[in-house]
């Protein structure tokens, strides 16, 4: 599967990922060429194959009772934030 | 941005819009749907949050089990397809109020399918399909405030981050603005009946999107769609959704193309706007979530609820028709909500009287309602009083004015309406010499028309009995004072 | 000549401190000390905790005096890799993101730890976010192998392996999510467990891949394996994935011989590492195989025909859940920020700052494999191999009782080594990743060290919630072979290996 640097911009958009343009060609190759190793899976029949998200089966919904259990981290949370206003997080403009 | 043609009569003639809304129902639970942080709303900022709803690195997430049950009462209540498994899948985008980068939704594999809403558009039934509903968790608040050019930024709230949501989302089958108020108005009032959404789109609780198309009658392929956001009250709902339609098709009718799109509507200016993005096309690379168990219900579980459902609005109306003989409008009014339909019932039950009850909480009460903006739980007269009230006018007790009367003294007063009758003199004047009296003194007051009714002119009467009742102010008993009046105008004029 | 205290078992060491033959105060300085002299040269922690170590020591030396029953890891010291969550202790996952970052809450394990009376003593290096096999992509330092200072430790769990192997704590935990935790165990000489998917909490886990993660235990010995297991494995309300079917593990049991046992050896899947698996791990092999068979052991040949397909499969489905899972590092709430312009841009400069490129590559690659168009080709694909991945793995231990393979194609190689080509790096995941993909309990321990003196581990497999048995396994062979009671010549004073 041949990515291209125009592949990696788009996917890196995506995943709000900078990379250097000195980086794209590199990156491309490398995911290139994991692409093509993966192929392989294109050989085999899973028709009619349920997928596995996770092996945790056949346990009973683990559902929490809807009772109020109030936490105490807030203000470590806030002090740990890169940039606050008052209690609240703050961030760059949107757009 | 210069406001767009707009359709003439004509042009909307040959076109058909194509209305699909989807609704977002916060659901009532105490906790929020993966942690047990408290959801109460307005609560300071970030004092409702843990690890798990700040996605902290490491945190998992734990279904409330309340939140399933109040989907599936909605899938119930609407007739859908419960699933017996359905499965939360991750919707990856990027966005401060959302602080996992991810929101846990539904996808491919949602709670209830189908199912369809009943609504009723000039005075005919319609049935609005839905595809289907399923849960997902809310995102916090971004509050922007108002800053200089290129200095402004954004706060971010998390209280709300991780709130219940169920979303609605109909078949395209809903036709206009108007339809669209209906259906929202009965989706809300079936979710207040349910007791699983408080229904208040103020405060966010239902929230709407619509998408709109318009294609040429007869043709059965849709037309290209758009997508109106910032929906805050169902009459913005129904007025965005008029002004689409008819700058759809006045655009097609100028040549133009719709465009898919997202709009923004300005409800101060009365216009959708393109959505200002610099976001690429959206691809939310959904994949089912591995940190949550698939949800599977038992049939026994299901049925139980099925068991315990309330009445909803349209059987409740089906039934006041029925057991009350009162008109499908009236029931309409008292179904408005479930506890308006129980209030009217007690009144209904103790007064013995099903239609008065009835005009008595449409005209009365509303009216009172409506410029107090009580709802009828807070409203100070309950239903036992009025219901006594409403007894005494249909006996004959007191006067229909007397009764407006005592209603008044009610609304301030915890007396019941006998005990107000009595204290503020209120009651009738049921004694016949009393009455003669009134009447001779009425028609000697009136000789003129006391004479036109003595020729012949049985009009006056109604005049006349009008006069004796200002006159009594009202307390009259009005069978016995007409019958006195008629007694004194067949003697001679003294 | 006795032994010295830090090459005791944590078995021994938590049994004397709840006799009161010895402090934990004294257990913990002492290893203490031992990580003085060797984390140094060996980059084994990213954060100490020395101070809190001995005040925690203390304070069960104090409820031993009052009379208080001591738990099962008395006064034993256990590292923790550092993407597990102690509350106010600096938790960086060997990543710049998260530099700075103090979690306020304490992970599952950390609690079930503290319940048993263990002592943690730090934060151990690893490969960023838990990617690698090297500790090679630590953002912070490289760690060292005990045995070999020019070689790796494996990773990613790389400090937590080498902190066992050079007796700088008894016990410690990593992750493991295609192989995390028994590839360093074997390249350190040490034992590692990788628990069945569901036995031991993920809360307060930083979650790599949500649905191969796991935590498991670094130990010297089977039976100190068992013991640490058995206090942290369990459900955990807080981890609805975890389940209850994980109990403590008897160690009277791992006493038990191998008469009758049906050991599995898939011999296919050593054709799969062809030319890349070392004559010393084939040699390695072959002969447990003698000993098991000596041991009383019937030898059953298995197969598991899917599991070549295993290193494609785990590359489409870790990246992608990992590209999900590390959305949250976007400079809003905690660690690093980078200040550019509109939100977009300080999106794109904090993960292009803040991330390695190891961790970008697998970002990219599930962002790639999750993205429209391409799910069900890749993602969902893979999804169904994992189906028939897991069922190989059930019908062979249908007819047997554990599995036999490879853990490694070779011992620890070079630092610097094989950084370069990625995919090469991924190849050798080819003996850890199926046990993951299927969520199968899989154990990694000592058999014996290749010419130039590196450790050679191999792998036991074993049937879902049944540690116990590949423990027992190994423990027979631990019985008669010394490869895990050797420690490097680092770990004891004065150079030269002890026993």
């Amino acid at each position: 599967m041949p990515i291209d640097v125009t592949v990696v911009r788009k996917i890196a958009a995506l995943a709000r990922l900078r990379i250097e343009p000195s980086e794209e060609e590199r990156y491309a190759r490398e995911l290139g060429g994991i692409l093509g190793f993966v192929e392989q899976l294109q050989a085999l029949d899973v028709s009619g194959i349920e997928p596995t998200s996770q092996v945790t089966e056949g346990a009973r919904p683990a559902l929490r009772a809807d009772v109020v259990c109030p936490s105490d981290v807030r203000d470590e949370a806030l002090q740990g934030a890169p940039e606050r206003d008052g209690d609240y997080f703050k961030v760059p403009q949107v757009v | 941005m210069n406001k767009p043609a707009m359709a003439t009569d004509a042009m909307r003639a040959k076109y058909e819009p194509v209305i699909g809304l989807e609704v977002h129902a916060q659901l009532k639970t105490n906790t929020k749907i993966f942690c047990p942080c408290a959801t109460t709303f307005g609560a300071a900022a970030n004092t409702q949050v843990c690890p798990v709803c700040l996605g902290l690195p490491g945190v998992l997430p734990v279904l409330n089990e309340r939140a399933v049950e109040f989907a599936v009462m909605t899938g119930l209540a609407v007739g859908a397809t419960i699933h017996p498994r359905s499965i939360f899948a991750r919707k990856n985008y990027f966005y401060p109020d959302l602080p996992k980068g991810y929101q846990i939704s539904q996808y491919d594999r949602p709670l209830c399918e189908g199912g369809a809403v009943d609504i009723h558009v000039g005075g005919e039934k319609k049935r609005i399909g839905l595809v289907r509903i399923h849960l997902e968790e809310d995102a916090g608040k971004s509050l922007h405030p108002e800053g200089k050019e290129g200095v402004s930024t954004t706060r971010v709230d998390l209280n709300r981050a991780g709130v219940p949501l169920i979303e609605i989302v109909s078949e395209p089958d809903i036709r206009s603005g108007e339809e669209a108020y209906h259906y929202l108005t009965k989706l809300k009032q079936i979710v207040v009946y349910l007791d699983v959404c408080d229904g208040n789109m103020e405060e966010g609780s239902l929230r709407c999107d619509a998408n709109v198309s318009v294609r040429p009658r007869g043709q059965a392929a849709f037309g290209t769609k758009t997508e109106i956001k910032n929906l805050n009250s169902f009459r913005y709902v129904e007025k965005a959704i008029a002004y689409e339609i008819d700058r759809q098709i006045a655009l097609i009718e100028s040549g133009g193309r719709v465009v898919q799109e997202t709009l923004l509507w300005d409800s101060a200016r009365n216009v959708a706007e393109t959505m200002r993005s610099k976001e690429e096309a959206h691809d939310y690379r959904y994949f089912p979530e591995p940190d949550l168990l698939p949800v599977d219900l038992e049939a026994s579980w299901v049925d139980v609820l099925r068991k315990t459902l309330p009445e909803l609005p349209d059987a409740l109306r089906e039934r006041l028709v029925r057991e009350q003989g009162i008109p499908d409008y009236d029931a309409e009014v008292l179904t408005e909500t479930r506890a308006l339909a129980a209030y009217y019932e007690e009144v209904a039950t103790r007064s013995g009287h099903a239609k008065l009850a009835s005009n008595w909480i449409m005209t009365e009460v509303n009216a009172v309602r409506n410029k107090t903006g009580d709802t009828i739980e807070s409203f100070p007269i309950r239903a036992d009083r009025l219901g006594d009230l409403v007894a005494m006018v249909a006996n004959g007790r007191v006067s229909g004015t007397i009764a407006k009367k005592v209603f008044e003294l009610m609304l301030t007063s915890a007396d019941g309406p006998e005990a107000l009758v009595q204290k503020h003199g209120l009651l009738p004047i049921e004694d016949d010499a009393a009455l003669r009296d009134l009447a001779l003194e009425v028609l000697a007051a009136n000789p003129g028309p006391a004479a036109e009714f003595r020729a012949g002119k049985e009009r006056t009467f109604a005049f006349l009995v009008g006069q004796a009742m200002k006159q009594s102010r009202g307390r009259a008993h009005p069978e016995k004072l007409q019958a006195a009046l008629r007694a004194v105008l067949a003697e001679e004029p003294a | 000549m006795s032994t010295p205290l830090v090459l005791e078992s944590a078995e021994a060491l938590a049994t004397a401190v709840k006799k009161g033959e010895r402090s934990a105060a004294d257990v913990t300085r002492a290893f203490l000390a031992q990580a003085d002299r060797t984390a140094p040269s060996l980059g084994t922690y990213l954060h100490r905790l020395s101070d809190s170590a001995l005040r925690d020591a203390e304070a069960i030396d104090r409820r031993r005096a009052k009379g208080e029953t001591l738990g099962a890891l008395a006064g034993v010291p256990v590292a923790l890799k550092d993407n597990i969550c102690v509350r106010g202790v600096p938790t960086t996952c060997g990543s710049k993101i998260l530099e700075g970052y103090r979690p306020p809450y304490d992970a599952h394990v950390v609690e079930r730890l503290r319940a048993a009376d263990a002592v943690i003593v730090g934060k151990t290096n690893c490969d960023e976010f838990a990617m690698g096999s090297s500790t090679e992509n630590s953002a912070f330092q490289v760690t060292r192998n005990p045995w070999n200072l020019d070689c790796v430790p494996g990773g990613s769990s790389g400090g937590s392996a080498a902190t066992v192997a050079a007796c700088e704590a008894p016990l410690s935990l990593g992750s493991d999510t295609g192989g995390s935790v028994r590839q360093p165990a074997a390249f350190c000489g040490v034992y590692g467990l990788k628990p069945t998917y569901g036995a031991v909490s993920r809360y307060g886990l930083v979650a790599f891949a949500s649905s191969l993660d796991q935590i498991g235990p670094f130990a010297r010995s089977a039976r100190d394996t068992a013991l640490i297991q058995s206090a942290i494995c369990g459900r955990d309300a807080r981890d609805t994935t975890s389940r209850g079917d994980a109990r403590p593990i008897s160690l009277d049991a791992l006493e038990r011989d191998l008469t009758g046992f049906r050991l599995g050896v898939p011999r296919s899947i050593l054709e799969e590492a062809g030319e890349g698996l070392a004559p010393s791990i084939r040699a390695a092999f072959e002969g447990a195989i003698s000993a098991y068979e000596r041991a009383g052991a019937k030898i059953v040949d298995v197969a598991l025909p899917h599991a070549r397909y295993a290193i494609a499969t785990y590359y489409l489905i870790a990246p992608a859940e990992a590209s999900s899972n590390l959305a949250r590092y976007d400079g809003v709430r905690y660690g690093l920020r980078h200040p550019d312009g509109d939100l977009r841009e300080m999106y794109e400069a904090t993960r292009g700052a803040g991330f390695g490129r190891e961790v970008k590559r697998r970002i990219l690659l599930g962002t790639y494999a999750l993205s429209s168009g391409y799910y069900d080709a890749y993602y969902l694909r893979a999804q169904k191999v994992r189906t028939l991945i897991r069922k190989d793995f059930l019908d062979a231990l249908a007819v047997s009782d554990s599995l036999l393979l490879p853990i490694t194609p070779t011992p620890a190689f070079k630092i610097g080594e094989k950084t370069e080509d990625p995919l090469a790096m991924y190849l050798n995941d080819i003996f850890s990743i199926p046990a993951s993909l299927a969520g199968v309990p899989a154990l990694s321990f000592p058999v014996s060290f290749d010419a130039s003196g590196l450790p050679i581990g191999l792998q036991l497999v074993g049937r879902p919630f049944d540690e116990e048995t590949m423990l027992r396994v190994a423990r027979a062979y631990e019985r008669e072979h010394d490869a895990a009671s050797r420690a490097p010549a680092i770990a004891v004073a004065g150079g030269g290996g002890a026993r």
